[in-house]
């Protein structure tokens, strides 16, 4: 059996082909999905998702979402994704230093949560963009 | 055309010819170095020069031959500009409307997923913060306009919009606090310092929007937040529309709150079913199909996880839609501001060869006259 998975983002599709196996970061921790997998419906955290082609795993930061896995179909809607190989891997570290100042500074419940998330995106975006493809 | 009359013409212009020649030439000898400044400025001063001289008719243009061939040289280079603006607003428009189309396999299946989870969870007592109605005290406008000018009235209708709409709150008793999306809108607020603007955004900062409206909302600094933008009806057409956008209303129905009326007659509430077509010159409205889920499917979290997950992701491609319809709204305005600029353009250029052709036949009579006059002088 092949699964599908369908990466959508509001601004375009990251990915729609064939996978053999994903791992996915939910809010109830990681979960891997192979073929055939129960159909089950499930809020993607801020994390990484992995996908394996063959013998090769790519890496995607995915800024939270939703997943619905059933019929050897996923489809995830994020609010924003993106492939590791599109990561500057600088660039995002220096996002990453930039947050944490950030947060240190935020005063205010309204700013400590906005920080916050911040700083789990550029977090994200830095695992992702060191993560090495084996 | 008489040809008295044609003869009395050309005499009233040889005299003005005579004057305005003379005039010229020592200005140009006096300063020639500032040739080039006059005539920028001359191509300033052409547009109100414009409205006058077409009120008063083709005779109110009073200058010299050369003052008129550069005066039709500037407005061949402004009909260069604006037919080229007018191009690649045109170009952009179709950017805007593919960004439109690659945009909607994600909503329709979030229109899709969203139905069929409240159909399921429509028994079980849900509480998501982004669905909560509060009492409303404080209300945030989000102001979508457009980064760049010439574009008609786009801007100054939004504007106007949002000011109506800051009036009928104050009214009501009710605070406000403004997001500013766009620069125009961003210098509009700035020059204003009594209205009170929570953040001026840049177009097209999509997450740095939803982030703010987000915690603004979650936080309960803000009761209400309402969107403010241009509708993109045709190419031709663009209404500045008000749209809640939080609360969310899971369920696509109103929310009433607490017998006061915030919600202005044209206000669009969310309905879930329903999902805007591409930018056509005609509006489609598509309803997804949603088929039924598996029965089996099950939940990985608990149903209210679940939806905290899903709204988030519902009001983001909420606001990215506002924003792509404001966006194209201000480049098919952008189209016809310069396809009439164009249009006003070709007329003022024809109306000026005409009284620079009739001038230059009348200094060539002048001149055969003056070789006739003093022939006849000699003989």
């Amino acid at each position: 059996m092949t699964l599908n998975l369908c990466v959508l983002t509001p601004n375009r599709i990251i990915w729609d082909s064939e996978v053999k196996e994903i791992i996915l970061s939910t809010n109830s921790g990681q979960i891997g999905v192979l073929p055939n997998h129960a159909p089950i419906a499930t809020a993607v955290d801020i994390g990484l998702l992995r996908i394996r082609l063959n013998d090769q795993w790519l890496t995607v930061a995915l800024m939270g979402g939703f997943a619905r896995i059933g019929n050897n179909e996923i489809t995830i809607l994020g609010n924003d994704a993106e492939m590791s190989t599109d990561i500057d891997p600088q660039e995002a570290q220096q996002a990453l230093e930039i947050a944490e100042a950030n947060l240190s500074r935020a005063e205010g419940k309204r700013q400590v949560i906005e920080a916050n998330l911040a700083l789990r995106r550029a977090r994200t975006r830095v695992e992702a963009a060191n993560a090495i493809s084996y | 055309m008489s040809s008295s009359s044609s003869s009395a013409g050309a005499a009233a212009a040889a005299a003005m010819l005579a004057s305005s020649a003379d005039s010229l030439s020592s200005r140009s000898l006096l300063l020639p170095s500032r040739l080039p400044f006059q005539q920028q400025q001359q191509q300033q001063q052409h547009s109100p020069g414009l409205l006058v001289r077409r009120g008063a008719g083709s005779a109110a243009v009073r200058c010299g031959l050369r003052e008129l061939r550069e005066r039709i040289d500037s407005v061949k280079n402004t009909q260069k500009i604006t037919e080229a603006m007018k191009l690649v607003a045109a170009a952009k428009v179709r950017r805007a409307q593919e960004a439109v189309v690659s945009g909607r396999p994600f909503s329709e299946t979030l229109v899709e997923v969203l139905y069929n989870i409240n159909e399921q969870l429509q028994s079980e007592d849900v509480d998501v913060p982004l669905t909560r109605v509060r009492p409303v005290r404080k209300v945030a406008l989000v102001v979508v306009t457009g980064d760049r000018g010439l574009c008609g009235g786009f801007n100054n209708y939004i504007i106007k919009k949002a000011e109506s709409r800051m009036g009928e709150l104050s009214a009501l008793g009710i605070a406000y606090t403004l997001i500013s999306v766009g620069k125009k809108g961003n210098s509009y607020f700035q020059r204003r310092p009594y209205i009170p603007v929570d953040r001026f955004l840049e177009v097209g900062s999509l997450p740095t929007a939803r982030d703010d409206v987000f915690a603004l909302f979650v936080s309960e600094e803000v009761d209400k937040v309402e969107l403010l933008y241009t509708k993109f009806v045709s190419l031709v057409k663009a209404d500045p529309v008000i749209h809640t956008l939080l609360p969310l209303s899971p369920k696509g129905e109103i929310c009433d709150i607490n017998g006061v009326c915030v919600d202005a007659a044209e206000d669009e509430l969310f309905r879930l079913t329903t999902r805007e077509g591409r930018l056509t010159v005609e509006r489609e409205t598509v309803r997804t199909p949603t088929p039924a889920f598996s029965p089996i499917l099950q939940f990985e979290q608990d149903p209210v996880q679940i939806l905290d997950a899903l709204l988030p992701l519902y009001l983001n491609s909420q606001i990215l839609r506002a924003l792509q319809e404001s966006l194209a709204s201000e480049l098919a305005a952008r189209m016809s501001a310069m396809s009439n600029a164009s249009d006003n353009a070709v007329e003022l250029r024809r109306s000026l060869s005409i009284v620079y052709n009739r001038e230059r036949q009348a200094k060539i009579t002048g001149e055969i006259l003056e070789i006739v006059a003093g022939a006849n002088a000699l003989t």
